[in-house]
C-alpha cells in the first residue's frame, strides 16, 4: 500500500564502519522514523558491518544492509520485521538435504580488503547450503561443510564484489574482495539532481577524484584528456595556465561556441575559466553527452555539459587531510635548430647577399658558436598544496579548505599561481528543513602569458653570434644581420627582470546557497542562489628601450574586466512508487542575469620606470581608453519525468522552455524537447542471476538542444567607434593639423530573424557488466544534425560592409561512436591485482549545408561535405628535381622548388589548383589507464592516444613563423632542404622566395597528427595501518609521479617537431595572420615554449 | 521580463548616421579611410613599382607582392591588390550614407553642404583609385547605384558594359558637387577639403576619360577649364607655387600653400593615427614612405669602420624596396644642374649621424671611430656621384686634397642588374625625423594634389587642344621655379631660368610624362599616369626604362580582381567577373 511505499522511500544518510547490525538498525530507525522487530536469533544482531548510504531511499538501503546477511523484511503496519532467510528456506524445504549432511571438514581464513586489511563481517556462505558464518574483527573467519562434498564459499560483504572460491583440499583460504564499483558508481549526477545509475537512460560518462589525482595538473581539464571516451580535449598553449579546447562529441557550431556548459555544484559556471577551479576539490565529474541528457540544459547544452561535484562534508569524526606535491620539470626537447656549421652551409647558399657581421667572422675563425636554447632554458617547477577539515554531526556537517598551486616553465617571467579557499555547510533544521552554502573563492595570477614571447630570438638568432660581451655583459642587439637591429637579445629578460610585467590577476568568488523544504515524504522544494562574480586585471609594462621596446619609449597598460552572474532556481522534485510502477518529477524555474564589461587603458613614455601600470596619467604620449559591455538574461522553465516498471523498463521525458534576451523580440523563447528509454535486461528473469552476464542495460534517447553563442545585441546591428586590425581593437581617429576626431563605422548588420542553432541528437547505448560486474564497460552510437547554424558571413569587399554578418544558415552533422571498458584484469589471493580503464571513441563531424547552393566559402574555410577543420591548400607533391628542369619551367619553377599538384591540369599553377587536403579530426581517439597494486603499492600508467588527421605545423611554414624561411638572414629549424646532392622532397632550397605562389610555403606544414602519449606514471606507497596506528593518522599515501615521461609514437617528431599536440589556436599571433588557409578554428602547432615533463613527489595524509 | 531587454551601452545602431554627430563621424572615417590609399605598403607597391620611375631594390625582390608586381607576374591573391579593393568599398558606403541621409538631418545648410561636399569627394577620388586599377567596379553595394547599403550582399554588381562610363560620371557628378559646394579654401594648417581640391582632381579625372574607351568630345576642355580655374585664381583659392622646389616636401613645412590636399597623420601620435604598432606594421593605415626608398646606407665602410652602426632618424629604416630606375636618374633628371628637383627629390649625400645618446658607450665608439677617419658628425659620409666623370675626378685626389669620405660612381650603384653595391640615391621627399625611432612609420602627412600638378594637367590638356604655346608655357612657370635655390645671384638664378625654358616644338605625351617624373616623382601617382594613358608598356619594357619588365601584356593596364573577392563572392561562374588575362 502507499504507506508503505511512502515508508520505504524516506531518505537516509548513514555512514558506519564496523560496528554492530543492531546499532544501524537503531540509527536507521532515528534516520527514518521506523521501527524494526526482529528475533536476535534469527539476524545475529552482534555481527559487524559497514554501510555507506548518502541521501538514499530507505528501501535501498535496507537492500544494501540486508541482502549479505540474508535477512528479508516485511513491512507491516508501520513496523519492519526482519527475519533470517536461512530459517525461512529451511522452513521452505521439504526436501530435506540437510538430512544427509554426515561428518563435518573445517576450513578457516581471513577476508581481507585490497589493501590487505582484514574486512570485519563479511558473510562466508557455503554455496548450494543455507549455511554461512561471518568473519570477525580481523576478518577472519572458520566455517564447517560435509566432507567429501565439492564445496564452495561464496564470500560476501557490503561494498565489495562477492566471490566464490572452491576449497578443495585446502584448509585455509585467504580471499582479497575486490571494491565493487558498480556500488561505489552508483549514483550518477544528471543534472538538477542524481539518479541510481541503473535508471540513467541518457549517455553519460562518469569520473572520480582518484582517477584525475593520476594527473597532477593545474587544471582538472588537462587530466581528463583521453579518460572520458567522447570528451576530446585539446591543449592551445604550452605556458602555464594556458588552456584547452574541449569538445564534447565533435562541433556544432562555425562562430558560435563550441565549448560545452560546465556546471559546479549545480551551478553553471559562466565563462568557462577552468582555472578557477581547484581539482583537489572535486569529488567527480560527470559528463552528460547526448541530447536527452543535455535537454535539461536547453539553450546551453548542445555543447554537452560537464557536471563537476566537489567534496562536502560526510558525518563522523571530524577529518583533516592534506594533499600535495612538488616537482621538477624540463622541457621534453630542444626544437632541432642548426648548428653553426650547418647554419653557415644554409646561409652561404641562400639567397641573403650581405655579408657576415664582424662577430660572426671571429667566430668563424675561432670555432665559437652560442646555443641560444642553452642559455634560455632553466628548469621549471610545479607545486600544490591543500588542506582540508571536513566532518559533522549528521545533522550540520561542514568542509573548509584552502589550496596553494604554482606552476613555473623553462622560460623566464612565465608561471601560474592560484591560491583557493573554499567552505561549504550544510545543515538539518527539524525534520523538513536544510539549508547549505558553498563557496569557491580563487586568486590566481598568470604571468608571461600576453607579450609576444621571444621563442623566434631564441631559435633563429645566429649561432654565430656571441651572447656576452668580454665584460660578461649580455649583447644588447645580437642579431646577425644589419636589418634586425631592434632584436634584442631574449637573454635580457633575465638580467633585466624589471623591465617588463605581463600579469594577469584574478579574482573570482563563487557562492551557492539552498534551501531544501521536504514538504511531504515525497515532495521536495529546493531554492538555489548562485552568485558568481569575477574581477580580472590584465597590466602591462615594458621599460623605454628594453627587449619588448627596443629602441622606443616605455609603455604600460591595464585591462580591467569584471563580470558577475547571479541565478535563482525553483526546484520541486517529487517521487512516487506504486508496486512495481516508479515515478520521478522534477521542475524548475529559473532566471539568469550575468554582465560583463571592461576598462582598457594604455600609455606610453611613462614619466619614470617605476610608475609601471599605476599611473597612466604620467604617459605623454599616445594615450587611450576604451571599454566595453554586454549583458544578457535567461529565464527558463523545465520539467523532468521519470518513469521506471519493475526496474526493467525506463523511460525520461524532459522538456525546457528558455527565453533569452539576446534574441530579437518576439523570437526569444524557444523549447528543447527530449525523450529516452531504458531496459534493464538483465533484470528480467531469462538474465537474472546470470554467472556471466551481471548487467545489462540498452538505452536509446533523441532530444532537441540550442547553442546559446549569440552575442548579446547581436540582432539590433552596430555602428561603433573602432576597427579591427588584426585582433586590436583600433578606434577610429582622424586628424586636421592638430585636431584630432573620431569616427565610426558599421560594423554588424541588424538581423531580427537570428535565432540559436538547433541540433537534433539521437543516441543508442549499451551498458554491460560481466562476472558480477569484474568487466564493465559501454557502447554508444550516436548521430547528430544541427540546422540553423551560425555563420558569420565574410560579405564581399564590395557589399561596403567589412564585419562578419552573423546570420542562421549552415546545417552540420555529426556521428560517431564511443567505447569504454573497465576491467579487473588480475586479482590474485596474493593480494596483487591489476586493474585497465580504456575508452576509445571517434567522431565524424561534417558541414552538410551553407546558404543556397554554396558549396564553398573560401574566405571564412568552410568547405561543404567536409569537416569545419577542413584545411583547403594546393598540394605539394615534392620538389622539383634535375631532371624534372623542363617540366617545373613549364610552371615557371625551378629545380629545388616546391612541385604543387596541378589539380585541373590546365599546364599553370593557379588558385584553382587548390582542394581540401586534409582536417584536423582524429580517426579515432582513446586513452587508457592500467593500474595496478600490490600490498601497500599501487602503480598507474595513464596513455593518451590520438590517431590520424592533419597536424598543421606553423612552425615549418615560412610565412606564419619565419622559422623554415631558407631566407640565410637568420638560423631556423632544421629542416632536409634540397640541394644537387640532396635531392629530397621535404624542403625546397634556401631562397628567399620560396615558390613562384606566393602562399605555397604553407604546404611545407602539413603532417601526421597521430601521436601516443603517456601522460603520467604514478607510483604511490600506503603506509601500512600498523604504522598509522601509532601515529594516529588514518591514511598516508606517499607517491611519485612522473608527467608526460614518453611520446611513444609521432611521426611529426621525425620531421623536426618537438610536441604534436597543438600549442595555439586559429592565426593570431602568426606573422601576418598566419597561412590563411586554416580556419581560425583549427588548433596548430607554433612557436612556444616548449612542452616540459616532470617528477613529481607527493603526498596525501589523512588524520 | 526585464531581464530580457537589451540596452547596448557602447554602440550605436545605423541610425546614428542619421544625427548630425552620426553624419560627422560617418566622413571623419571616409578621410580616415584614405589612410588605407596613401602610406601603407600596398598602396605604395601598386603606385610605384613596375612604372619607368622605380623599380625594386634587393628587399623588393625578397617581398613577393612588390616583385610580382614589378615584374607583372601577378596573380590574384597579391596583398598589394587588395589594398584599394578591401578598403575603399566600406568608406565609399559611408559617403552614400552621408549622401543619402544628409538632407534629413538637422543641420545648418552651409555645414550640411560642406559635409556633403567632403563626402562627394572623398567618393570620388575612392573611385578612382579603383577604376584605375581594375576598370569598371560596383556602383551598386546592394541597396542601389551609389545608395547605402545595409543589406547583407554577397552579389559582385560588376557586369553590365556601361559601367565604366557610370563610373567616371558618377567620379565627375560628385567632383562638379564638390567644386561647388566646398569652401573656396582649406583652413590654414590643416588638410580639409576644399573647391580647389574637387577642381584638381575633376580637371584629372576628365582628362584620364578622355584616354578612355568611354571618353567624350569635351573631356580634355573640361580638364583644361578646370585647371584653368585654378591656376587663375590662386589667391581666391589660398593656394600658390613656393618660391623653393625643395620647400614642397620639407618635413614641417607640410601644410604648405603650394599642397591643395594631403591625407593627415600627425607626429609622434600612434592614437591619431590609428597605427598599432609604428616599428613593425607595414600595412593598415600606416605612413611607411619614409622607409620603403630608403637603400642599404647602412652597409657602407670606410677602412672598416661602418658609418652608420645603427640607423639613424632621418635616413630610417632601409627597407630597399623601390629603386630609381637608370632611366629616372640620368634621362628624366639629366640635367642635374639647372634643375634643382634632383637634389630635392634624392638623397645623393649622406651625413656622418647616430641614433647613440651622447655619453653612452656606443656614441663614444662611434665618435672615435669616425674621428679615426678624420670626420666628426654632420660631416659627408658617403656621396653618390652623378656621373662617371665626376667621381672619377673626386676619387683621383690625393694627399689633402683627398676627399675622407666615400665617393660611388653611377656604375658602382646598385640596380637589379648590377648588385655590386646597395646603394642608390634613395627618393627623400618622405623621411621624416620626427619619429620615436628610426624603424617607425611617418607622422607626416602624404601628399594628393599639389598645385604644380594643376599646372602640368592643364598643359596637358592644352597641348591635347592644340595649344602648345600654352602648354610650354604653363610647364614653363614650374621650370623656372624648379631653377631657384638659395643663395643663387639673381645672373646665376636666371642663367639657370634661360637653361630651363622649353618651347611648344618640344612639347608631347612623353615629355609631359617626363615633365611629371621631374615634377611629381615617387609621388604614388605614376603606375596610373601610365596606364591610364596607354603608356605603361612603351615606357616600361618597348622604350626599356625600366629592364626588370620584360613579360608585360596588353591585359596588364589592370590589376587583376582579388582572390579574396571572388572567393567571398555567392555568383556562380565567378570567372567571369575577372578581369582579362588572369582568368
Amino acid at each position: 500500500n502507499s504507506f508503505t511505499q511512502d515508508l520505504l522511500n524516506r531518505t537516509v544518510s548513514l555512514r558506519v564502519d564496523n560496528v554492530e547490525f543492531k546499532q544501524v538498525l537503531n540509527n536507521l530507525e532515528k534516520a527514518a522514523d521506523v521501527k524494526f522487530v526482529y528475533s536476535s536469533k534469527a539476524i545475529q544482531p552482534n555481527r559487524k558491518v559497514s554501510i555507506h548510504a548518502t541521501e538514499r531511499k530507505l528501501s535501498e538501503v535496507l537492500e544494501m544492509v540486508l541482502r549479505p546477511l540474508q535477512i528479508n523484511y516485511q513491512v507491516v503496519g508501520g513496523q519492519i520485521i526482519l527475519n533470517s532467510q536461512e530459517i525461512e528456506k529451511i522452513n521452505n524445504d521439504n526436501s530435506g538435504i540437510n538430512s544427509t549432511i554426515s561428518a563435518d571438514q573445517t576450513v578457516k581464513g581471513k577476508v581481507t580488503d585490497e589493501n590487505g586489511a582484514g574486512l570485519p563481517g563479511a558473510n562466508i556462505l557455503l554455496k548450494g547450503t543455507s549455511k554461512g558464518v561471518s568473519s570477525n574483527a580481523n576478518g577472519e573467519f572458520s566455517i564447517t561443510y560435509p566432507s567429501g562434498t565439492n564445496a564452495i564459499l561464496v564470500i560476501s560483504s557490503v561494498g565489495y564484489i562477492t566471490q566464490e572460491v572452491t576449497v578443495g583440499s585446502r584448509t585455509v583460504i585467504n580471499i582479497s574482495l575486490l571494491t565493487d564499483n558498480k556500488a561505489l558508481a552508483e549514483v550518477v549526477v544528471v543534472g538538477y539532481g542524481t539518479q541510481k545509475k541503473s535508471d540513467v537512460t541518457g549517455s553519460i560518462a562518469s569520473i572520480n577524484d582518484k582517477a584525475l589525482k593520476e594527473v597532477p595538473t593545474s587544471n582538472m581539464v588537462s587530466a581528463l584528456q583521453g579518460r572520458v571516451a567522447g570528451l576530446e580535449i585539446q591543449r592551445t598553449g604550452s605556458t602555464p595556465g594556458s588552456g584547452n579546447q574541449i569538445r564534447i562529441r565533435g562541433e556544432r557550431s562555425i562562430n558560435g561556441s563550441n565549448d560545452p556548459l560546465v556546471v559546479l555544484d549545480g551551478i553553471p559556471f559562466e565563462g568557462g575559466n577552468l582555472n578557477d577551479i581547484n581539482p583537489n576539490d572535486i569529488a567527480s565529474i560527470d559528463v552528460l553527452k547526448d541530447a536527452s541528457a543535455t535537454a535539461i540544459y536547453g539553450s546551453r547544452g548542445a555543447n554537452g555539459v560537464i557536471l563537476v561535484t566537489t567534496k562536502r562534508g560526510k558525518s563522523g569524526e571530524t577529518k583533516v587531510s592534506y594533499n600535495g606535491y612538488h616537482g621538477i620539470t624540463n622541457i621534453i626537447s630542444k626544437y632541432p635548430v642548426y648548428n653553426a656549421t650547418q647554419y653557415q652551409a644554409m646561409r652561404n647558399l641562400s639567397v641573403y647577399s650581405s655579408g657576415y657581421l664582424a662577430p660572426e667572422l671571429e667566430s668563424i675563425a675561432t670555432g665559437r658558436t652560442t646555443d641560444w636554447q642553452d642559455l634560455m632554458y632553466k628548469s621549471g617547477y610545479i607545486t600544490d598544496h591543500n588542506i582540508t577539515a571536513s566532518g559533522g554531526k549528521d545533522d550540520n556537517l561542514f568542509t573548509i579548505g584552502g589550496g596553494y598551486f604554482k606552476e613555473t616553465t623553462v622560460l623566464p617571467g612565465q608561471d601560474f599561481e592560484r591560491f583557493t579557499l573554499k567552505a561549504s555547510t550544510d545543515t538539518k533544521i527539524g525534520k523538513r528543513l536544510k539549508i547549505g552554502l558553498s563557496t569557491f573563492n580563487t586568486f590566481n595570477t598568470i604571468n608571461g602569458q600576453q607579450f609576444v614571447y621571444p621563442m623566434f630570438p631564441i631559435l633563429t638568432l645566429s649561432p654565430l653570434m656571441p651572447a656576452y660581451n668580454a665584460d660578461g655583459n649580455v649583447i644588447k642587439a645580437p642579431a646577425g644581420n644589419l636589418d634586425d637591429a631592434n632584436q634584442y637579445s631574449p637573454l635580457l629578460l633575465n638580467s633585466d627582470p624589471n623591465s617588463w610585467e605581463d600579469k594577469t590577476r584574478r579574482l573570482r568568488t563563487f557562492n551557492n546557497l539552498y534551501g531544501e523544504v521536504q514538504i511531504l515524504n515525497n515532495l521536495k522544494y529546493r531554492l538555489n542562489i548562485g552568485a558568481d562574480f569575477s574581477f580580472q586585471e590584465n597590466a602591462q609594462f615594458q621599460k623605454a628601450d628594453s627587449y619588448f621596446r627596443a629602441g622606443q619609449t616605455s609603455f604600460a597598460s591595464m585591462n580591467n574586466a569584471k563580470s558577475y552572474s547571479l541565478l535563482m532556481e525553483h526546484l520541486l522534485y517529487f517521487d512516487k512508487t506504486i508496486g512495481k510502477h516508479k515515478f520521478g518529477f522534477t521542475g524548475l524555474w529559473s532566471v539568469q542575469k550575468s554582465q560583463t564589461y571592461n576598462t582598457y587603458t594604455k600609455g606610453e613614455n611613462l614619466a619614470a620606470d617605476f610608475i609601471q601600470y599605476y599611473d597612466l596619467s604620467q604617459a605623454s604620449s599616445n594615450t587611450l581608453m576604451n571599454g566595453s559591455e554586454s549583458s544578457r538574461g535567461l529565464i527558463s522553465t523545465m520539467a523532468r519525468v521519470n518513469y521506471a516498471y519493475d526496474d526493467r523498463y525506463l523511460i525520461t521525458l524532459t522538456g525546457r522552455q528558455d527565453e533569452s534576451s539576446v534574441l530579437a523580440v518576439g523570437r526569444k523563447a524557444i523549447f528543447y524537447p527530449a525523450v529516452s528509454l531504458g531496459w534493464n535486461i538483465s533484470n528480467e528473469a531469462f538474465l537474472k542471476n546470470n554467472e556471466i552476464v551481471s548487467n545489462l542495460k540498452l538505452r536509446a534517447g533523441t532530444g532537441t538542444t540550442a547553442n546559446q553563442s549569440i552575442g548579446p545585441y547581436s540582432t539590433l546591428g552596430g555602428v561603433v567607434p573602432y576597427l579591427f586590425q588584426g585582433s586590436s581593437r583600433i578606434p577610429i581617429k582622424y586628424n586636421f593639423g592638430n585636431t584630432v576626431v573620431s569616427g565610426y563605422n558599421v560594423n554588424a548588420l541588424p538581423d531580427a530573424n537570428l535565432t540559436w542553432e538547433s541540433t537534433v541528437g539521437k543516441n543508442i547505448g549499451l551498458d554491460f557488466g560481466l562476472l558480477n560486474d569484474r568487466i564493465t564497460g559501454s557502447v554508444d552510437y550516436y548521430s547528430q544534425y544541427t540546422k540553423g547554424v551560425l555563420y558569420g558571413v565574410t560579405l564581399p569587399p564590395t557589399s561596403g560592409i567589412t564585419g562578419q554578418y552573423l546570420t542562421n544558415i549552415g546545417e552540420m552533422s555529426n556521428y560517431g561512436m564511443e567505447f569504454s571498458l573497465s576491467s579487473v584484469n588480475v586479482q590474485s589471493a596474493s593480494g596483487f591485482k591489476w586493474s585497465t580503464d580504456f575508452n576509445l571513441s571517434f567522431n565524424r563531424n561534417k558541414l552538410e549545408k551553407l546558404d543556397g547552393s554554396v558549396t564553398q566559402n573560401i574566405a571564412n574555410s568552410l568547405h561543404v561535405g567536409y569537416p569545419l577543420t577542413a584545411i583547403y591548400d594546393y598540394k605539394k607533391i615534392g620538389i622539383w628535381q634535375l631532371n624534372e628542369a623542363d617540366v617545373a619551367a613549364k610552371y615557371n619553377s625551378v629545380p629545388g622548388q616546391i612541385k604543387l599538384e596541378d589539380i585541373n591540369n590546365d599546364g599553370k599553377i593557379t588558385d584553382a589548383d587548390r582542394s581540401v587536403i586534409g582536417n584536423s579530426q582524429a580517426n579515432w581517439q582513446g586513452g587508457m589507464t592500467n593500474r595496478f597494486s600490490y600490498k601497500n603499492f599501487e602503480l598507474s600508467v595513464v596513455a593518451f592516444v590520438r590517431m590520424g588527421g592533419t597536424l598543421v605545423s606553423a612552425l615549418h611554414q615560412p610565412l606564419s613563423t619565419y622559422a623554415t624561411i631558407l631566407d640565410g638572414r637568420r638560423n631556423q629549424l632544421a629542416v632536409n632542404y634540397w640541394t644537387p646532392s640532396n635531392p629530397t622532397n621535404d624542403f625546397p632550397m634556401p631562397s628567399a622566395s620560396i615558390s613562384p605562389i606566393l602562399s605555397a610555403g604553407s604546404t611545407l606544414g602539413y603532417y601526421d597528427a597521430s601521436f601516443i602519449k603517456i601522460r603520467s606514471i604514478n607510483l604511490a606507497y600506503n603506509l601500512p595501518e600498523s604504522l598509522l596506528k601509532t601515529v594516529k593518522m588514518s591514511n598516508v599515501k606517499l607517491y611519485v609521479t612522473a608527467t608526460n615521461p614518453f611520446i611513444l609514437f609521432a611521426p611529426y617528431l621525425d620531421k623536426g617537431g618537438i610536441d604534436p599536440e597543438p600549442s595555439g589556436q586559429g592565426s593570431s599571433g602568426l606573422v601576418g595572420g598566419g597561412p590563411g588557409n586554416i580556419s581560425s578554428r583549427n588548433l596548430n602547432v607554433r612557436l612556444t615554449t616548449p612542452s616540459t615533463k616532470g617528477i613529481i613527489f607527493g603526498a596525501n595524509i589523512s588524520f | 521580463r526585464e531581464v530580457l531587454e537589451e540596452t547596448p551601452r557602447t554602440a550605436f545602431t545605423i541610425d546614428y548616421f542619421k544625427t548630425s554627430d552620426g553624419l560627422y563621424s560617418a566622413v571623419y572615417t571616409a578621410y580616415a579611410g584614405m589612410r588605407y590609399d596613401f602610406g601603407p605598403q600596398g598602396a605604395l607597391i601598386l603606385a610605384n613599382v613596375g612604372t619607368d620611375e622605380f623599380s625594386f631594390g634587393d628587399q623588393g625582390a625578397a617581398t613577393d607582392q612588390t616583385r610580382e608586381l614589378g615584374t607583372y607576374n601577378l596573380s590574384p591573391t597579391n596583398g598589394a591588390i587588395g589594398t584599394p579593393w578591401g578598403r575603399n568599398y566600406s568608406n565609399i558606403n559611408l559617403c552614400n550614407a552621408v549622401v543619402e541621409f544628409a538632407p534629413s538631418v538637422s543641420l545648418d545648410a552651409t555645414s550640411k553642404a560642406r559635409v556633403v561636399g567632403e563626402a562627394r569627394y572623398l567618393r570620388a577620388l575612392y573611385y578612382l583609385l579603383l577604376v584605375q586599377n581594375f576598370g569598371a567596379v560596383p556602383l551598386d553595394l546592394g541597396s542601389g547605384e551609389l545608395k547605402f547599403n545595409a543589406t547583407p550582399s554577397c552579389k559582385f554588381n560588376r557586369l553590365g558594359t556601361d559601367l565604366l562610363e557610370k563610373n567616371y560620371k558618377a567620379m565627375i557628378d560628385d567632383l562638379i558637387f564638390a567644386s561647388e559646394n566646398l569652401p573656396d579654401q582649406r583652413p590654414a594648417g590643416e588638410f580639409r577639403l576644399s573647391k580647389v581640391a574637387a577642381l584638381h582632381l575633376l580637371s584629372r579625372v576628365y582628362l584620364y576619360r578622355a584616354y578612355s574607351t568611354v571618353k567624350q568630345a569635351s573631356d580634355f576642355q573640361n580638364a583644361y577649364n578646370a585647371a584653368k580655374q585654378v591656376i587663375d585664381n590662386k589667391a581666391k583659392f589660398g593656394v600658390d607655387l613656393l618660391q623653393d622646389y625643395g620647400d614642397v616636401h620639407k618635413e614641417g613645412n607640410d601644410y604648405n600653400k603650394e599642397v591643395i590636399f594631403s591625407i593627415e597623420r600627425t607626429p609622434l601620435n600612434n592614437i591619431a593615427n590609428e597605427v598599432n604598432n609604428p616599428s613593425t606594421d607595414f600595412a593598415e593605415k600606416v605612413n611607411i614612405s619614409c622607409n620603403f626608398f630608403v637603400s642599404n646606407y647602412q652597409s657602407v665602410t670606410k677602412s672598416g669602420k661602418a658609418f652608420f652602426p645603427v640607423r639613424v632618424l632621418q635616413y630610417g629604416r632601409p627597407l630597399r624596396q623601390f629603386l630609381p630606375t637608370r632611366w629616372t636618374l640620368d634621362v628624366a633628371f639629366a640635367d642635374k644642374f639647372n634643375d634643382s628637383r634632383f637634389m630635392h627629390t634624392f638623397r645623393d649625400t649622406y651625413y656622418v649621424a647616430t641614433f647613440y645618446t651622447k655619453g653612452t658607450a656606443d656614441y663614444d665608439t662611434y665618435v672615435s671611430n669616425m674621428a679615426s677617419l678624420g670626420l666628426t658628425l654632420g660631416d659627408t659620409a658617403f656621396y653618390l656621384a652623378p656621373t662617371e666623370e665626376i667621381a672619377k675626378s673626386m676619387k683621383a685626389l690625393t694627399g689633402s686634397a683627398a676627399k675622407k669620405y666615400v665617393v660611388f660612381a653611377p656604375s658602382e650603384m646598385y640596380t637589379n642588374q648590377n648588385r655590386v653595391n646597395n646603394i642608390y640615391p634613395a627618393l627623400k621627399k618622405y623621411e621624416a625625423v620626427n619619429r620615436a625611432n628610426f624603424q617607425d612609420v611617418s607622422g607626416r602627412p602624404f601628399v594628393v594634389a599639389k598645385l604644380s600638378e594643376v599646372y602640368l594637367l592643364a598643359a596637358e590638356a592644352a597641348m591635347a587642344l592644340g595649344k602648345n604655346d600654352e602648354a610650354a608655357q604653363l610647364i614653363n612657370v614650374l621650370r623656372t621655379r624648379a631653377a631657384y635655390r638659395p643663395n643663387l645671384t639673381s645672373a646665376d638664378l636666371n642663367a639657370r631660368i634661360a637653361k630651363n625654358q622649353i618651347t611648344a616644338s618640344v612639347i608631347n605625351l612623353d615629355f609631359i610624362l617626363d615633365e611629371r617624373t621631374r615634377e611629381l616623382c615617387g609621388e604614388s601617382i605614376r603606375w596610373a599616369d601610365l596606364a591610364l594613358r596607354g603608356k605603361l608598356i612603351d615606357r616600361t619594357k618597348t622604350k626599356g626604362y625600366n629592364p626588370d619588365v620584360t613579360t608585360i601584356s596588353n591585359f596588364h593596364y589592370l590589376r587583376p580582381i582579388p582572390q579574396s573577392q571572388l572567393d567571398a563572392t555567392c555568383e556562380e561562374n565567378k570567372s567571369q567577373f575577372q578581369n582579362e588575362g588572369y582568368k
